[in-house]
């Protein structure tokens, strides 16, 4: 298996695409703010594990999550909670609830590390999609690294527009770092903003993906290969297939 | 950010096809094998996923394939935030993403099918 993302394509793949790639498996490897190098990539085993996970389909197939009883196809490293997050966000996120997300946070989750294991799924789930969408396979998971987690909390964290809790910009302070790209930044950009080295790791690949944010609102520039148009046919009809209301 | 990217070129877009697939009528070049490509990629479909792919590079070229490949990665991250956070959507598209088109769409069926707990 390579630790190269791309190195298997028959097609070249930019060079931004294939930096951000290492630079995000790099970052998984290395300790968090709440968790290490160590879980962290367990995580990403997980979250490669539970797309074949019978529970899983169980789930995705009934009319109510709630109704199916048993337990996930987990690698047995993980806690219950970790893997309940895991699992839900995986392969069903578009009927989770905020009861839901206090129940895994019942089971013994810190917000904080809730809010990071959900920016690990999402940059897994990234590079993981865009090189099988290029038929290529997995790459390795990175070694962990050794160290501490930071344990940094924002001081203007509060729970109020979301589930889990958000930095408004307003209430962004130097120590948190750099987190958004404007003070209008909408909810998508705040949502990982209780772990801003999460917020900040998840963007960096995001934007070789899609678009930085100063195009975003830019109609009528493309700096991809395809037109602004067809990114949005793409992007719409993806997040359509997962009943993504945002 | 679809109907805001077609308005600015002075084209308009039936937004039913978000949830319910675009065809060839729809005023963007290869808007159904993109379309295509990303329902075999989301539904992991092999080897309607490599028939997609063969199409998208002959349509748009190398360098096309691999952005439409981006994308289609980019927004399986994306979702899974929004969910998993349960982040409002009053600022999706900018605050353009009104009530009226999320019904128009067909994205309020979404609600209807869903169980709270």
């Amino acid at each position: 298996m390579s630790t190269l993302s791309f190195e298997a394509s028959d097609v070249p793949v930019r060079a931004d695409l294939v930096e951000a790639h290492q630079r995000a498996w790099a970052a998984i490897a290395a300790p968090g703010t709440w968790l290490t190098g160590e879980r962290r990539v367990a995580l990403a085993a997980e979250i490669r594990n539970a797309i074949g996970c019978a529970h899983c389909a169980r789930i995705k197939a009934a009319l109510s999550p709630n109704a199916i009883e048993g337990a996930h196809d987990s690698l047995g490293v993980l806690g219950a909670a970790e893997i309940e997050l895991i699992h839900r966000v995986v392969c069903d996120p578009g009927r989770l609830s905020e009861r839901w997300s206090q129940s895994v946070l019942a089971r013994g989750l810190d917000e904080g590390e809730y809010v990071e294991i959900v920016g690990v799924i999402a940059m897994v789930m990234i590079m993981d999609t865009c090189t099988r969408a290029l038929a290529l396979p997995e790459r390795a998971l990175p070694a962990p690294r050794e160290g501490a987690p930071s344990r940094y909390r924002p001081a203007g964290a509060k729970k109020q527009a979301a589930w889990l809790p958000l930095v408004e910009p307003e209430d962004a302070v130097d120590a948190d770092g750099p987190m958004y790209p404007s003070p209008k930044a909408g909810y998508i950009y705040r949502g990982l903003s209780l772990v801003p080295q999460s917020l900040r790791e998840y963007w960096t690949l995001a934007n070789c993906h899609y678009l930085p944010g100063q195009y975003i609102y830019q109609f009528d520039k493309s700096i991809r290969a395809i037109s602004r148009p067809q990114v949005e046919i793409l992007a719409a009809r993806v997040s359509a297939l997962h009943q993504c209301v945002y | 950010m679809l109907r805001e990217s077609m308005q600015i070129t002075g084209r308009q877009v039936d937004v039913r096809g978000v949830t319910q697939g675009f065809g060839d009528d729809v005023d963007v070049p290869h808007a159904a094998a993109l379309v295509d490509f990303a329902e075999a990629v989301v539904l992991r479909d092999a080897s309607r996923a490599a028939a997609a792919r063969a199409r998208l590079r002959a349509a748009l070229g190398e360098a096309g394939l691999v952005d439409a490949a981006a994308v289609v990665g980019a927004f399986h991250g994306f979702v899974r935030i929004a969910d998993a956070i349960g982040i409002p959507y009053t600022t999706a598209a900018g605050g353009r993403d009104v009530p009226e088109l999320r019904e128009e769409a067909g994205i309020d069926d979404f609600y209807r099918v869903r169980v709270t707990d």
